[in-house]
């Protein structure tokens, strides 16, 4: 953190004191570098529009795997995380939804199966034997769509593939690919059409060869017990009036979202059922 | 300028001389520092691969070991825009690709050992050579233990360009330095030199004889070379002054020859005088005889003129003013009348034989072709045994004159030869007609040459005819 950061964050923190349920302390929000990947513009504006809509600093924490961050949330060392449908799922009972954002009106993305531009794959069974980039053993789009295709085929990604890799982050999945590190790779369909945006050269090298059905979108969680606590309402509902005010609308312009939407567990039950297609295997 | 160095003026061959030197030192020094360039860009480019290295390893390290092919890949990825890095690939302890900057080259698991061939290890990495990439091999170290392998190559085109840079501007630095003293050591050279120029010039390059330097020429500075000026021009001293001997000596040879004719030409005077006088006592005893007179008139008549004839070529051998006067016939009648009687005198035949028209003899002077034909036929007399045979002919055609003089004597002694044909000192004792002979003839430019056939000696002078006759 730089000094004029910690300056502007002091000073925000000030002004929101007393408005603030617990004065001095900051809402932690988690997140993981699986979609947002060193992108430090985006991340600022992200902190800037929920401390201003919050009207108290948020803390974004970033960690490496959606594990650490789920442990997180649990252990209470953040107050909420941006987090994927997959551990959500895994940790239904203790979790709670804040959120989901809707992209493209919907809030629901694909998992893409993707390769190098020149690669001749038509689909998964064409990738045997390959090396194989996953972002997350916790991400649907990174892992889990995978992974439970090749349990429908009966196969496991180690017995597939003749070498998996993790990358943590839908980017690195992007770039291994085009990169020439792995043949294929897994990754998040709405990261791979953000990219094909924002950095179509990187995008360009790689060709998506099978699409997922449309599943929920990566939802805003914490922990069941706390979703009483008036910080974590209103911070519900800063989150969901993002598109209200200008700077709101300005962090989801630069990630690509519409808005973030009131949630339905429902909503993940393309994931669940992929679940239990991986666990029943 | 002529091929032959040795030919040049030797301001010329000093200059170039020097600029050959200067030439060598440009190269050694060009030489030095190229290799002192070399030297800095090898410890450079160590430098930069040891941290380059070094710097991977620290970041590699863990993942290296941990076999994590994304973050070796990642931490490559990243790395590789920076600098000369043009290819990194990291293998395990077993020698297996973990990543590569560029994963197509070096696919993860493939084997390490065929990037490593021909790679340096750190210590002796060199961009000497025309190479644009150098490849260098290291262990890969982590916690004290080596855990993986690393060979990278590194873009040194920039070293390479460098080091044809410096080359070319020491090439055109050097070339430029060198010319300037090479142009400098010229004028200093042909400064230095210019009194051994002037010593040349006077010493008489086109063949005329050597001139004295005049004084305001001689350099005050130098009292070597000025001592050698001052030397020379004792010199030119000495030479004319020894011209000016010939030439007196030469004078008086005219007398020497003459007296060498007097006593037979006493006798050639001497001889008709009884008869005259024996004339004259006849006119004076018959002076009432008209025709006894008359016939001894033509007697005295023909005496006198014979003794007219005889006085006149003695003293035309005489004059001094005869130079510059045309050859003619009548000079070689005077001969004959100064000769004959010394024939006659020692019984000897005169065989005597002039061709060519007056306009062709014209073409030569008298004084110095009389001279040289006296000395010939007396020298031949004196060979010639008594009752002998000496010949004269001389034919002139226009271009040249020849002049064949022979006797049936024994031919010529060693010295007499040496005296005629040669530029040996003369013995003493010995006479100087010969050589004046030789040297009347080279001051026409003549050639000698002599013979000896069907038992005569035979001198053949021959004489080209004056251009501006």
């Amino acid at each position: 953190m730089d000094r004029r950061r910690f300056l502007a964050q002091t000073a925000l923190a000030a002004i929101a004191a007393p408005l603030a349920a617990r004065a001095g302390e900051p809402f932690r929000l988690g997140l993981t570098p699986v979609f947002l990947d060193n992108d430090a513009a985006v991340i600022d504006r992200l902190r800037f529009a929920l401390s201003g809509a919050l009207g108290e600093p948020v803390e974004l924490i970033q960690r490496r795997t959606y594990q650490e961050i789920t442990a997180s949330i649990l252990d209470g060392s953040v107050d909420a995380a941006w987090i994927c449908g997959y551990p959500y799922l895994q940790h239904r009972d203790a979790l709670a939804l804040l959120g989901v954002p809707v992209w493209r009106g919907r809030p629901l993305y694909q998992s893409y199966l993707i390769a190098r531009a020149d690669d001749p794959a038509a689909g998964l069974a064409d990738l045997r034997g390959g090396l194989h980039a996953f972002s997350d053993p916790d991400s649907n789009s990174g892992y889990l769509v995978t992974a439970s295709d090749l349990a429908r085929m009966n196969e496991t990604p180690e017995s597939f593939f003749a070498r998996t890799i993790f990358t943590y982050g839908h980017r690195n999945v992007v770039r291994a690919v085009a990169g020439g590190l792995t043949r294929s790779g897994s990754v998040d369909g709405y990261v791979w059409e953000t990219l094909a945006q924002v950095e179509p050269t990187l995008t360009a090298r790689t060709r998506v060869v099978a699409r997922s059905e449309w599943l929920g979108f990566p939802p805003f969680a914490a922990r069941a017990d706390r979703m009483a606590e008036p910080g974590m309402r209103a911070f519900a509902r800063a989150l969901r009036g993002l598109d209200a005010d200008p700077a709101g609308r300005e962090a989801l312009a630069l990630l690509h979202l519409d808005r973030i939407a009131p949630a339905d567990p429902s909503l993940f039950d393309g994931i669940a059922a992929r679940m239990a297609a991986l666990q029943g295997r | 300028m002529r091929a032959d160095p040795r030919s040049w003026p030797i301001t010329v061959r000093v200059g170039a001389a020097a600029a050959g030197l200067m030439i060598l030192l440009g190269l050694a020094a060009s030489q030095q520092v190229l290799a002192t360039l070399g030297r800095l860009q090898d410890a450079r480019l160590q430098e930069i691969a040891r941290l380059h290295v070094e710097g991977l390893a620290v970041a590699l390290g863990p993942f290296v070991l941990h076999k994590d092919v994304w973050e070796v890949y990642d931490t490559l990825d990243r790395a590789r825009g920076a600098g000369r890095i043009r290819f990194t690939v990291v293998a395990d302890d077993e020698g297996r690709v973990l990543a590569a900057t560029d994963p197509l080259r070096a696919p993860v698991g493939s084997a390490l050992a065929r990037f490593a061939e021909g790679a340096s290890p750190l210590g002796s990495v060199s961009a000497d050579g025309a190479e644009e990439v150098v490849r260098i091999a290291a262990p890969l170290e982590y916690q004290g233990r080596r855990v993986g392998r690393i060979v990278t190559e590194l873009d040194v085109s920039d070293l390479a360009a460098e080091r044809r840079r410096a080359t070319l501007a020491l090439l055109a630095g050097n070339g430029a330095a060198t010319a300037l003293l090479v142009l400098a050591g010229y004028l200093a050279v042909a400064r230095l030199l210019r009194p051994v120029e002037l010593l040349a010039r006077h010493m008489g390059e086109a063949g005329d004889a050597p001139r004295p330097i005049p004084e305001r020429m001689i350099p005050r500075s130098d009292n070597v070379l000025a001592r050698l000026l001052r030397n020379f021009n004792a010199m030119t001293g000495a030479i004319e002054a020894r011209a000016q001997a010939e030439r007196r000596l030469a004078e008086r040879e005219r007398f020497v020859s003459l007296g060498r004719l007097s006593s037979s030409l006493a006798h050639e005077i001497n001889n008709p005088l009884g008869g005259l006088l024996n004339a004259a006592d006849t006119i004076r005893a018959y002076a009432d005889r008209p025709e006894v007179v008359r016939q001894s008139a033509e007697l005295l008549d023909r005496g006198l003129r014979h003794l007219r004839d005889v006085s006149r070529a003695m003293l035309d051998e005489h004059r001094l003013d005869r130079a510059g006067r045309p050859l003619s016939r009548a000079d070689f009648e005077d001969l004959r009348v100064l000769f004959s009687p010394e024939a006659r005198r020692r019984a000897q035949r005169l065989e005597w034989r002039v061709e060519g028209d007056e306009r062709d003899l014209a073409a030569f002077p008298s004084a110095p072709v009389r001279q040289i034909a006296l000395n010939l036929l007396l020298n031949a007399a004196a060979a010639a045994p008594q009752g002998g045979v000496v010949e004269l002919s001389a034919e002139a055609d226009g271009a040249a004159l020849t002049l064949r003089i022979g006797d049936d004597g024994p031919g010529l002694s060693d010295a007499a030869r040496a005296r005629l044909m040669s530029e040996a000192p003369l013995e003493p004792g010995g006479g100087v007609g010969l050589r004046l002979v030789r040297e009347l003839t080279r001051g026409l430019g003549g050639a000698i040459d002599c013979a000896r056939m069907d038992g005569r000696t035979v001198i053949e002078i021959r004489l080209p005819a004056r251009a501006e006759a």
